[in-house]
């Protein structure tokens, strides 16, 4: 190291990295406080009772299941349409390259309540009822990006001639998939799915536009952000946020993983 | 019966947009043959060899392998095999499965691949290194590697792409002796794109020499070296004086272009030459020796344990008539 | 001998061939799906969007009629709309200041001093909050800016309420309590979207050779000269990349001011309200296209500024 860090910027670099974890860290305590009517700091007392009485509400587990299952479904569509854009972006260059990357990256470059205001004006339109169906539709189009984010990094560092040596040996196109093509981008696809789910499981903006009023295209966010505007047993709510914290959490920590020994960080490129 | 040539270009073209990278190619390849595509960068001569591969369709033109139209056949189904540039090793797969892929995707069971890639490991000299990846083997480790992934598939023909650009000028040398050696024993067609005009003299039976997109000249090392067909060959292959017509004419030729290798001009008491020597450079085999005649800069190589003339002094050279070498240009 | 050329056996290697001859087909198979998704669905939606735009909305009836018209744009001219748009700008202008100041040396360290174990610590310490819940983190926030919470708490076990009162009397900024000002909006939007800011600078950083900053040095420079002539003009590409986040995210979002504020409507707000409750679709299209015209605005400028290298 050429210099030596000051104390002031170690203490600031700590204080930036202390400021993005605490208030986590609160959350969790207060899913202990006794007190159910007030963020009282600090709790006057400290219970366990609230998982019991969250595991109890029937309707924390609706949401939950939808959630996971829009999750899930947005997730398998991203990855299909994200593995056939970078699949489409390791040939050949073709005219049109560069808009389509535009085109991809736009759903999360623009503010979320552009895209969930535009397909809240276009689906009726098309004449479709608001459901689980449409809340995929927008939450797959900003996946799709997530996927091939982490796909492009990969391909990026991957010697292009691979995919033409495998074909001078013989290989079909089908072949060159299966066995240079999927093997080097697997865990690149693997790690941009994971962080689709986490991105589509805690997904509230786009979701108000998509969802419609039943309460059976309730999600979690959903339903945590009605506990935010009309709270009731409010460390209720931070066991249901502990619960959402791990779902994206452990995904994501898994994506850390399976790109750490690559060198480029395509899990930057949110 | 006439041999059927492993290769053959027929008026070939190939445009890149406005480039023609590619430019009417006429070309026969013998079977055997240690053959040279040898020129500078954007010359043409990878498009060649791509073209040959199958990555690059010609606009014009056609390519037959022995004997067989290609134009129509995509690269998987051409028996030729490729060392490419930086190897192209697949970094998923072990050594040895790397060699054995090409076995592998035309459906060869385990234990026969997996023994003939050990077998041409063997070949390679690298016998102990094939359970590794290929991100831990040396440069030259990895290009035999990519030798052996291509022969193991036992190829008509055999393109290498720069094939020793990437490795230091020992390792470089010693692998053309051995590329040259296996060429032979094999008894293969190899065909090598180089830009390095000492690899293509000393490596090649025959070699083409590329101009933007066209072939300047082909024949053997010796023809291309002492009979170069037009100044860029002459300048580009070996070091050469380039005469103009005038020059030519005041030196007892006829009104053209013309070359005079170096090593051609000799120290002497009368000669047509005469000037002052600007400079001269040491080389270890002898001195290079530079002079002005009628406003164009000439060479003179004198071997060593001859007397080299300081720099300054007054010097006269002759040649043999014979090394005066009239080259194609227009005048 | 073997052939010179071998005959295509299977289907999947006459296809090969078919696609080799007509490279077009096989982009086109593959660039389909997507494209009908991103094309349809997602420009589709955009263009509807546009299109809603220009249609009006009869306050009486509460329709929306379909005829072109701009005087859905010239509602949103009105003083009590344009007050939204500049309110939300200047939210955008000062979270994303504020997220550089304090992005600046937590990317700093992470680029410059902090190796192996402590890089990664640094990364993830990033990139954790950066996709963990957006929700769960604006809750956390409740829980800390409420009358009774942990700020409160702290500046009184700390004597330093006069601060927080000093704070809160603040004319225009301030308010009751942190969790219903504009001050509470304003952390909480440069909390939420810091990490945004991290990652881009903490690269543009990376890329400035240490070279250049021991020759600057070498040159007779103090730190301070350096850091203001050399790592900062090095790094700026880094805080525009970062600042189009923060100012983007900041412009659309509608949930941060309506938990944590005084009520007062920013763009998102208005969107969301106009189509919700009064169904006023057209006017909240209009509204949902200023961001993108000041996003479009912005990435141009930041595309000259050589922003998109650092992304």
């Amino acid at each position: 190291m050429p210099f030596n860090a000051s104390r002031r910027l170690k203490v600031a670099a700590a204080a930036g990295l202390a400021f993005l974890h605490l208030p986590i860290v609160l959350i969790f305590l207060y899913a202990f406080t006794t007190e159910e009517r007030s963020f009282a700091f600090p709790p006057p007392g400290l219970t366990a009772q609230w998982f019991a009485v969250a595991w109890a509400r029937s309707d924390i587990w609706p949401p939950l299941i939808l959630s996971l299952q829009v999750a899930c479904v947005s997730t398998g569509v991203a990855l299909i349409l994200g593995t056939l854009i970078s699949a489409a972006m390791a040939g050949a260059k073709f005219w049109g390259r560069e808009s389509l990357s535009l085109l991809v990256v736009l759903p999360i470059a623009l503010p979320g309540v552009v895209t969930g205001i535009a397909l809240r004006s276009a689906i009726p339109m098309l004449h479709l009822d608001f459901s689980w169906i449409t809340i995929v539709l927008g939450h797959a189009t900003f996946c799709i990006v997530i996927v091939y984010n982490n796909a492009v990094a990969r391909l990026r560092r991957l010697s292009g001639a691979i995919l033409e040596a495998s074909a001078d040996l013989g290989a079909n196109a089908f072949q060159t998939f299966r066995h240079v093509l999927l093997p080097n981008l697997g865990t690149a696809l693997l790690a941009g799915g994971m962080l689709a789910f986490a991105l589509s499981f805690d997904e509230v903006i786009v979701t108000t536009f998509t969802a419609g009023t039943g309460a059976a295209s309730k999600t979690l966010p959903i339903w945590m952000l009605d506990e935010l505007i009309r709270p009731r047993q409010r460390p209720v709510t931070n066991v249901v946020a502990i619960v959402v914290f791990a779902t994206t959490f452990l995904p994501i920590l898994a994506a850390y993983y399976l790109t750490r020994d690559t060198s480029d960080s395509p899990i930057a490129s949110k | 019966m006439p041999q059927t040539p492993a290769v053959t270009f027929c008026a070939v073209t190939r445009h890149f947009g406005p480039v023609k990278a590619v430019d009417g190619v006429d070309l026969t390849v013998a079977e055997g043959a240690f053959f040279a595509m040898l020129g500078p960068s954007g010359s043409g001569k990878t498009t060649c060899l791509r073209l040959i591969s199958g990555f690059e369709r010609p606009d014009h033109g056609a390519i037959h392998i022995f004997g067989q139209d290609v134009s129509a056949v995509p690269p998987h189904l051409r028996n030729v095999n490729t060392v490419f540039q930086d190897y192209a090793l697949f970094p998923h797969l072990s050594v040895r499965d790397n060699v054995a892929y090409g076995l592998m995707v035309k459906g060869m069971g385990k234990a026969h691949r997996l023994a003939k890639a050990e077998a041409m490991l063997d070949l390679v000299k690298l016998a102990d290194y094939g359970a590794r990846k290929p991100a831990q083997l040396s440069g030259g480790q990895r290009q035999r590697v990519a030798l052996a992934r291509a022969l193991v598939n036992e190829p008509k023909v055999l393109l290498l792409d720069e094939p020793l650009g990437a490795l230091d000028l020992k390792l470089r040398e010693a692998m053309q002796d051995e590329l040259k050696a296996l060429q032979r024993r094999l008894g293969l067609t190899f065909i090598f794109v180089t830009h390095d005009q000492g690899e293509a003299l000393s490596m090649a039976d025959s070699l083409a020499v590329f101009d933007k997109g066209k072939i300047a000249q082909i024949g053997t090392p010796a023809q291309i070296y002492t009979q170069p067909a037009t100044r860029f060959v002459a300048d580009f292959v070996g070091s050469s004086n380039l005469l103009p017509p005038a020059l030519t004419l005041a030196l007892g030729g006829p009104a053209q272009w013309a070359s005079l290798r170096p090593e051609a001009l000799r120290l002497a008491d009368t000669g047509p030459i005469s000037g002052v020597v600007q400079s001269q450079r040491y080389l270890g085999t002898g001195t290079r020796i530079n002079l002005t005649l009628n406003g164009t800069d000439l060479a003179a190589f004198v071997p060593a344990g001859s007397p080299v003339p300081a720099e300054g002094s007054q010097v006269t050279l002759t040649f043999a008539p014979e090394a005066l070498h009239l080259l194609g240009d227009a005048p | 001998m073997s052939p010179a050329i071998f005959p295509a056996t299977t289907i999947a290697s006459k296809l090969t061939g078919v696609f080799w001859r007509h490279p077009k087909l096989l982009l086109g198979l593959l660039l389909t799906p997507p494209l009908l998704w991103l094309g349809v669905i997602y420009l589709g939606s955009l263009a509807a969007l546009l299109v809603q735009s220009f249609y009006s909305f009869d306050d009486f009836s509460g329709l929306v009629i379909p005829e072109f018209t701009l005087t859905t744009y010239a509602k949103l001219a009105s003083p009590a709309n344009l007050s939204i748009i500049l309110r939300t700008l200047l939210m955008a202008l000062a979270v994303t200041l504020a997220s550089a100041i304090i992005a600046f040396p937590v990317a700093y360290y992470a680029a410059r001093y902090a190796l192996g174990r402590w890089k990664a610590v640094f990364y993830l310490g990033v990139m954790l909050p950066l996709w963990s819940s957006y929700l769960v983190k604006v809750y956390a926030f409740k829980l800390i800016l409420a009358k009774e919470g942990i700020v409160t708490w702290a500046a009184s076990a700390t004597h330093t309420d006069w601060l927080l009162n000093a704070a809160l009397a603040l004319p225009f900024v301030g308010g009751a309590s942190l969790s219903s000002s504009y001050l509470g909006t304003f952390i909480v939007f440069c909390y939420v979207w810091l990490p945004y800011m991290i990652l881009p600078m903490q690269a543009a950083i990376e890329r400035v050779p240490v070279g250049l900053l021991e020759a600057s040095s070498d040159l007779g420079a103090t730190a301070r000269q350096t850091f203001w002539t050399v790592t900062l003009p090095l790094a700026l590409p880094g805080v525009i990349a970062g600042s189009i986040f923060t100012f983007s995210l900041t412009l659309g979002d509608y949930i941060i001011p309506q938990i944590i504020g005084n009520s007062a409507s920013f763009i998102g707000m208005a969107v969301y309200q106009l189509q919700g409750t009064a169904g006023n679709v057209p006017l909240a299209a209009a509204f949902a296209v200023i961001p993108i015209l000041i996003m479009l605005a912005y990435l141009t400028l930041a595309r000259k500024a050589g922003a998109f290298d650092a992304l």
